[in-house]
């Protein structure tokens, strides 16, 4: 492989070089850094030397104390919000694609892609604005006579949710999307030939070859949710604590960067599983597909030297 | 497709539906509303006026913030959208053998480790914290669209009429001038308006990597609503939101231009 | 014109061997064809003489220049590629001038030679409408004329009527035709459709799928005197018989196995050793079928006609002869009524002229 590139680079040349920046900056500001982090999570100092040991002190501190709740925490917020807006996307997503027509369908994606492009700060500050004490809300289900004590809507786990879907929902709706309205629509009106409900035809057909696109979906939440701290810092009240929040604390404030490291690690390590399972399952698929293709052609061969019936 | 449905169906769909754009819209478009009530004590709404608007531009921190954000997003866009273009433009060269899944860890990771990592190696090269960090943690966010995007569109380019262009006696260069640029401009475009609101939008970069002179507008607007609800951000974010819907007009212009070019 | 030659080129790709040591010569001014199945090759061989691909060994030869190594910009040769590959951006007008633009001529002569061009393809008046607003005929035509305005050494055309239905694809067969004989440029055409070779080609290769040439010839040599089974089988319909020869007083014979002996002609070239086991190939056009008994045939063999098919302009007989091989019979309906109807299950004897037989090595 190597030697084809060096050939490669001999035929065209400067534009071989071209890549080069983009790779550099890659390098330099994506993968340096997580390396460094991933050093400081495991090296430290001797105490009283300047030499520098292996440890895993830092990994065993969190995995034995209040943090490794904390991360489980953040984990369960994550797969909930990721649950809650796969379950709300994914309707809205299957009416947009199958149930409006092409016109209408333009405005509403442009619709959905607005608030995503707002700024986080600015839609957690409105629900903030929304939910508080006094707020719009409050007044409505008041009015409602539904709710007497507005204390409960902000600066607890419901606000948090409510926070956290209301920005990563577009991020759900999107890729299913993207996926249905690709779909072979002929697929549908076969099922339905072949005598399937629309039950049916949505359990069998639509909803397995709509999964790249949950998964996707799950990815686009899970990730930024589990990383998330701003929201809910800002809606659940500084008493409630999430991975995003004491990495911040280690780093900005105790300066306990080692620790901060680690725990980044920690994060890390989820999407590196996710990508890697995604990885492993994609190339079992084409392996199998591989074989079928071999067989295919050896089968054509035989057939041009083999003359014995009909060769209309 | 002849169908039966049930009515119940027919309604509870639609307005499911229009639940969910309630609900991600009740927040910003009250914010926006009451960005323009008269009054500093929030929910009652006492008159039409621009004060809080016209409060915002005599507040200097917010007039700094902004050009600070306004500066990272323009540096940032053009670095992400120029490598990322070379980078595809000369991936040709690799022909298939070239890495470009490096790139979609861009997205994958997780901004905040990102931004501590980016925290880290400035303070360990003793880089001052400030505009180059911002510009370099959105850069690398940037890229991670600016790549995909590209190469989406690039794909469909080449190798045919790359080919075909060299088959008549273009240069590689002639070819990116005359036909690759013309037709990568849409995507080129919108990813760098994508960036560019990323960039203005982005917060976990800047709250890390922001230095003591400097500050983003997201950083501001986080800093002030730990300290409690002031209208004035509600004129901010009037402003954000107002930025990132035309943005999101001319994009989806583009797209509609660029699928009309390309249609066959 | 320059002919082309290729001599012992290899290309591989992904550890696979596509092109084995091909030796071709092309000459030059001709309507060429390479003639193969899908994947044989020969998309990768026009691809090497466009400069498209590099060769991993061997050279190309452009008359007495050595092009081998040369970039696809500096060859004098164009190619009409499979799916057009108009620049949608860029009226049809600027689609053909394109490569003029290139060379910096001056604007009158741009004007003239696309003019000239798209007179040539019968596409003038379209010069300002957008690719995306042109038929599949019309694309193709705007690409050969962007491709013919250079005035190339030679054209390549990729599989071009592939694309197009039945009716348009026999008008622009035509059109070919008179276009190379007009601009004496040599084509390159390559398929796999035979048909398409047999109607356009002054000169066929025809290409097997692992990358060697069987035969090059024209197209009725190929048809009618296929140097192997492969050629016999892949152009038209074919039967072959397997048998072995003998020789009784001067006449040859071939024995088949549970037939009898089918009397045969030997041409000067073919090896003669008696005995020796072969391959019998006559095309189903060639074989007289009837009930009846018919004199002045040189063989003659009895079967079943299991299958009829009718064409309008023909018939197509599936015989099953007293052995269990199956023949392919083709009739040409030439009377309004016919003197004598086939059935099925009928039984009918086939009639061979020695002549019509090709003798195929085993």
């Amino acid at each position: 492989m190597i030697k084809k590139l060096f050939k490669n680079i001999f035929l065209q040349e400067a534009y071989f070089w071209l890549t080069c920046p983009a790779l550099l900056w890659e390098i330099c500001f994506l993968y340096l850094p997580v390396l460094v982090l991933a050093l400081y999570s495991i090296l430290d100092y001797s105490s009283g030397s300047t030499a520098i040991h292996l440890t895993f002190e830092h990994y065993q501190k969190i995995f034995n104390s209040l943090y490794f709740k904390i991360i489980l925490n953040s984990c369960v917020l994550a797969i909930v919000t990721a649950t809650i807006c796969l379950f709300i996307a994914y309707p809205v997503a299957y009416f947009l694609a199958f149930k409006v027509n092409k016109r209408f369908r333009i405005f509403l994606l442009f619709l959905i892609i607005i608030p995503s492009w707002t700024s986080l700060i600015v839609q957690i500050y409105a629900w903030f604005f929304l939910l508080e004490k006094n707020g719009l809300v409050s007044q409505l289900l008041s009015t409602l006579g539904l709710f007497s004590d507005s204390h409960h809507l902000l600066n607890n786990y419901f606000s948090i949710i409510v926070g956290m879907v209301s920005c990563f929902l577009p991020f759900m709706i999107f890729p299913i999307y993207a996926i249905l309205e690709r779909m072979d629509k002929q697929l549908l009106e076969v099922s339905a030939d072949l005598g399937a409900s629309r039950y049916e035809t949505f359990k069998r057909v639509v909803f397995p070859l709509s999964l790249p696109g949950v998964y996707a979906g799950v990815l686009l939440v899970f990730i930024p949710a589990l990383g998330e701290f701003a929201i809910p810092t800002l809606l659940g009240g500084s008493k409630r604590v999430f991975w995003g929040s004491i990495i911040v604390d280690k780093f900005l404030r105790s300066r306990d960067w080692r620790s901060g490291a680690a725990l980044a690690i920690i994060g890390i390590l989820f999407p590196a599983l996710i990508g890697l399972l995604i990885y492993l399952f994609n190339k079992s698929i084409n392996y199998f597909k591989r074989d079928k293709i071999k067989i295919d052609k050896t089968k054509k061969a035989k057939d041009n030297w083999d003359f014995t019936e009909s060769n209309i | 497709m002849v169908e039966s449905r049930s009515i119940i169906a027919k309604i509870l769909q639609p307005l499911f539906v229009c639940f969910t754009y309630l609900f991600l819209y009740l927040p910003i478009i009250t914010m926006v509303l009451f960005s323009f009530n008269n009054s500093s004590v929030s929910m009652k709404w006492e008159g039409f006026s621009l004060r809080w608007y016209r409060q915002l531009f005599k507040t200097p921190e917010i007039i700094n913030a902004l050009q600070t954000s306004l500066i990272v997003a323009f540096c940032a866009t053009i670095l992400s959208v120029l490598l990322g273009l070379w980078l595809i433009l000369g991936s040709r060269t690799w022909k298939s053998y070239f890495p470009f899944n490096l790139f979609y860890t861009n997205i994958i990771l997780p901004e905040i480790v990102l931004a501590i990592g980016l925290l880290s190696i400035f303070t360990f090269f003793r880089i001052s914290l400030g505009y180059i960090s911002l510009i370099t943690g959105h850069t690398i966010i940037g890229l991670g669209y600016v790549v995909p995007i590209l190469r989406a569109r690039f794909t469909e380019l080449d190798p045919v009429l790359t080919e075909a262009s060299l088959d008549l006696g273009a240069s590689y260069f002639q070819t990116v001038r005359k036909i690759l640029l013309p037709l990568l401009m849409p995507s080129l475009v919108a990813s760098a308006l994508l960036v560019f609101t990323l960039s203005l939008d982005d917060f976990l970069i800047a709250f890390f990597c922001v230095g003591p002179k400097v500050q983003t507008l997201s950083v501001y607007v986080y800093s002030m609503v730990r300290t409690g609800v002031d209208p004035t951000i509600n004129a901010i974010s009037a402003i954000f939101l107002s930025l990132s819907s035309l943005v999101m007009l001319i994009l989806c212009f583009l797209n509609v231009l660029d699928q009309v070019i390309s249609h066959e | 014109m320059r002919h082309i030659r290729v001599e012992n080129v290899n290309k591989s790709f992904d550890g696979e061997i596509i092109v084995d040591s091909l030796n071709l010569e092309i000459p030059a001014g001709q309507f060429f064809v390479l003639l193969g199945p899908s994947g044989c090759g020969k998309t990768t061989l026009l691809r090497l003489l466009a400069g498209l691909d590099s060769v991993d060994a061997g050279r190309i030869f452009l008359g007495n220049e050595d092009i081998t190594y040369l970039p696809i910009n500096k060859r004098r040769i164009n190619t009409v590629f499979q799916q057009y590959a108009l620049f949608p951006h860029l009226t049809v007008f600027e689609n053909v001038a394109y490569s003029l633009r290139l060379k910096k001529l001056s604007q009158t002569v741009i004007k003239e030679k696309t003019h000239e061009a798209l007179k040539t393809v019968r596409l003038a008046g379209q010069e300002f409408k957008f690719p995306r607003s042109l038929s599949g005929g019309q694309q193709q035509r705007v690409a050969l004329a962007r491709a013919i305005v250079n005035e190339p050494d030679v054209l390549l055309l990729d599989e071009p009527l592939a694309a197009l239905d039945l009716k348009l694809k026999e008008e622009m067969m035509v059109e070919l035709i008179e276009l190379q004989d007009k601009l004496k440029t040599t084509f390159i055409y390559v398929t796999h459709d035979q048909q398409e070779a047999l109607t356009v080609a002054d000169q066929i290769a025809i290409m097997n799928d692992k990358g060697q040439i069987e035969q090059m010839g024209t197209p009725k040599q190929i048809y009618e005197f296929p140097v192997s089974t492969f050629v016999a089988n892949f152009v038209g319909n074919n039967n072959i018989i397997e048998g072995a020869l003998h020789v009784h007083d001067g006449n040859f014979f071939v024995e088949v196995e549970g037939l009898g002996c089918v009397s045969v002609y030997i041409s000067e070239k073919f090896r003669l050793i008696p005995g020796c086991r072969l391959f019998m190939s006559i095309r189903p056009e060639k074989i007289f079928i009837s009930k009846k008994d018919k004199q002045g045939f040189s063989s003659r063999l009895e079967g079943k006609a299991i299958e009829i098919i009718y064409y309008g302009h023909s018939t197509n007989y599936l015989v099953k002869l007293k052995s269990g091989k199956l023949l392919r019979v083709f009739e040409q309906n030439e009377e309004h009524f016919p003197q004598e109807i086939i059935d099925y299950d009928d039984l009918v004897y086939l009639y061979f002229q020695k002549e019509n037989i090709v003798l195929l090595e085993h």
